[in-house]
């Protein structure tokens, strides 16, 4: 009986003292994505089955707050290792010191392709030029419809035009009672007013930050611009068809919104085509055997051309993260061939190699053709204003013009007031 | 001498922790308050400013509006509602119909629900039940009181309206069980007294709850309104500050300069006005409203 006892505190003792050693050589690294977790999940456990002495943490949190709280972790030296971060954010968190410059990294252990094969590679760079992020996915936002619902107001084409757009949204209402273009109205720093606005500028000529031809950069709108660009989407919610609830909702995937897309209450949306497939999949559990009703198109057309903004993700290394090489080896890995084809599928790479082998079949191909005309942030990027004060101002002014709290008139000059504070000041 | 040593022992250790945790962040906010501090550039430190934060704020054409906000909607009229129906619900649970059914005891045990559930999740309750999809809505057209449902937080005159209600909710639980067990010190005699002398239930109240009371009230009236004034999670979880920066209130806006706007000095100069506002008032209230109302009760 002792004997035996003795074998099994020894084997405890043996096994305890194998774990703490197994324990001791791995590495942990915590990554922080801000979509749903199912997206990404079977690459980390690939990753991680590849790599057993490196453990990945996933950590979620939504894009509202995604900027500021990493901010505010790094200001402090804490945060997550790896983050994901709009293509945006990454040259100010590279100025801030929030990320680790990765130049040494990518010299030492290049991805497959290159740097070079990468997309949006300004905006991965900092002030000094040192790359302080890895260009991961690309997209760019399109128009989607429901076929079903245009077809019961008699619209047999798409509209092209902003006001062509606006004359479909109103005939839908008017004809079916369902809402027409329901797009998120809400006035959140991070709202998505702020694409649907900078594509309707981009689209007659115009935008919000220019860079001049002497290397400085001006404000490329009047308050008319603006007031005019406030005052067609406010007519959207006064006239009904985009309902006034949607002042609260600030997110192309706020359920609102997603789900009177799927439900059919709602003919028209904009959105990314990560939000697009959750609404594909959506309609496909609520309606299994059916064909989808949904077709993708697009931007309107302005004066002058249809634009949107490329868009999509980084990601970044913390720059005080204690395990910078397991953080790079993951990074690779995410960006590799292998995610975008069998794990990470609502998104676009951003590699050109790897763009040119996508498939986006018949839904997505109003997104393939807005691709198109999609264009970078250019001086929004560079310019002297934070890309993201100038996306949480633009949220905030157009919120208080589309819930009549000020005219568009008073909203816009009070917006142009803001950003001309924040302007170098001519000498 | 030794009798001060010991007193001045015995008193450092709490002195210690006041200056630490109140004296020190106090002093550390009112020096970046007079800089130009931003979160993106903590490492190089903010360059001194002087009062051009203050001046900013006091410049800024949103200030009034803001201020507006947090005395009258965020502050005054929660704060009455909840003292009114706290007390309203305190004499209730307090009186004899309750006793005779038995139900004092579930009363109390079912207002502690909205009392334990925190903010966020009362947030998120509230939301649903007044989405225009809602249960609230539903009801209020199925009894013709509107025609259409109403988007309650996106609509200018029914976002304040919503987010007290929330507040209230979540929080006259306190108001009305601590002014319950006021309630519970009153003398028996004196409502005897008062009945023998014909006094009718509105005299009984006036003049013998009420006074009793008012002591309860004071401090609880107090309480609420520091914690009003510097609320963020309520406006912030509910609304973010909108529709536009119509809900913006001075909690929200720290929030909003500090950390999307990155702007810490300016921010911690709107604390400091907040801070400023609230000792005034704390002065003003005990010197001149609670000093004479105890008098009078005692």
């Amino acid at each position: 009986m002792l004997a035996s006892s003795r074998k099994v505190l020894i084997l405890t003792a043996a096994f305890m003292l194998a774990s703490a050693a197994a324990l001791a050589q791995s590495t942990t690294i915590t990554f922080r994505f801000n979509d749903t977790e199912a997206e990404v999940k079977g690459a980390i456990d690939e990753f991680q089955r590849q790599n057993p002495d490196i453990k990945v943490d996933l950590q979620r949190i939504g894009w509202r707050d995604a900027r500021n709280q990493f901010l505010r972790e790094a200001a402090v030296g804490q945060g997550p290792d790896v983050v994901h971060s709009a293509q945006v954010w990454v040259r100010e968190m590279g100025d801030a010191g929030a990320t680790l410059a990765l130049d040494g990294l990518l010299q030492q252990s290049p991805p497959p392709n290159g740097f070079a094969d990468f997309v949006a590679q300004d905006l991965a760079k900092g002030g000094a030029g040192k790359i302080f992020g890895l260009p991961w996915t690309t997209d760019t936002w399109a128009m989607v419809y429901r076929n079903d619902l245009l077809q019961a107001a008699g619209i047999t084409t798409l509209p092209q035009t902003w006001t062509e757009l606006r004359q479909v949204s109103a005939d839908i209402f008017k004809k079916t009672g369902k809402a027409g273009f329901g797009f998120p109205a809400g006035s959140s720093a991070s709202g998505a007013i702020w694409f649907l606005a900078t594509s309707y500028w981009w689209s007659n000529g115009k935008a919000l930050i220019v860079a001049k031809a002497d290397g400085s950069y001006d404000i490329g709108l009047t308050a008319e611009d603006i007031a005019d660009c406030m005052t067609y989407f406010k007519s959207f919610i006064d006239g009904g068809d985009n309902p006034k609830a949607n002042l609260g909702a600030s997110d192309a995937h706020d359920p609102a919104i997603l789900q009177a897309l799927v439900a059919g209450n709602q003919a028209i949306g904009s959105m990314p085509p990560n939000t697009y497939k959750q609404v594909l999949e959506a309609y496909a559990a609520t309606n299994p055997g059916k064909p989808l009703p949904f077709v993708s198109g697009p931007f309107p057309k302005g004066s002058v051309t249809r634009s949107s903004n490329i868009g999509g993700r980084m990601l970044v290394i913390n720059a005080h993260s204690k395990h910078p090489e397991a953080a790079w080896k993951f990074v690779k890995y995410m960006t590799s061939e292998e995610v975008f084809s069998k794990y990470y599928r609502t998104q676009f790479p951003a590699q050109r190699s790897l763009l040119k082998k996508v498939d986006f079949g018949p839904e997505l191909r109003g997104f393939a053709e807005q691709l198109e005309y999609a264009r970078s942030w250019g001086a929004y990027a560079s310019g002297p204003v934070p890309i993201g004060t100038l996306w949480n101002l633009a949220g905030r002014a157009f919120g208080t013009a589309l819930s009549g709290q000020r005219s568009p008139q008073d909203a816009a000059k009070e917006l142009l007031q803001e950003v001309r504070k924040l302007m170098p000041q001519k000498g | 001498m030794r009798s001060r040593l010991f007193i001045f022992a015995m008193l450092a250790p709490s002195f210690a922790l006041l200056v630490l945790f109140y004296a020190y962040p106090i002093v550390q906010n009112f020096s970046m308050s007079l800089t130009d501090l931003s979160l993106l550039g903590m490492s190089r430190g903010g360059n001194w400013v002087g009062l051009e934060n203050y001046r900013e704020i006091l410049r800024s054409g949103d200030f009034g509006h803001i201020l507006f906000n947090t005395l009258v909607w965020l502050t005054l009229t929660s704060v009455a509602i909840r003292l009114g129906l706290g007390l309203a619900i305190a004499v209730l649970l307090n009186s004899t119909a309750l006793k005779r059914l038995r139900m004092q005891t579930i009363a109390r045990l079912g207002l502690l629900i909205p009392w334990a559930t925190p903010p966020i999740v009362a947030v998120v309750i509230w939301r649903w039940l007044l989405d225009p999809h809602g249960v609230v809505n539903k009801a209020l057209v199925g009894i013709g009181i509107i025609d259409q449902p109403v988007a309650f937080f996106a609509n200018v005159r029914t976002v304040w309206p919503a987010i007290v209600t929330i507040m209230v909710w979540n929080t006259v639980p306190l108001i009305a069980l601590s002014l319950l067990s006021s309630l519970q010190t009153v003398p028996e005699e004196l409502y005897e007294a008062a009945e023998l002398e014909g006094a009718n239930q509105w005299q009984v109240f006036r003049y013998i709850t009420l006074p009793f009371l008012m002591p309860a009230i004071l401090v609880l009236g107090l309480m609420s309104v520091f914690w009003s004034f510097n609320n963020f999670v309520y406006v912030w979880l509910a609304t973010g500050a909108g529709p536009g920066t119509l809900t913006n209130v001075l909690a929200t806006e720290v929030y909003i300069k500090a950390f999307i706007d990155f702007r810490l000095g300016y921010s911690s100069a709107i604390g400091i006005v907040m801070a400023l506002v609230m000792a005034v008032f704390g002065a003003v209230y005990l010197r001149l409203v609670a000093r004479r109302q105890l008098e009078q009760s005692l």
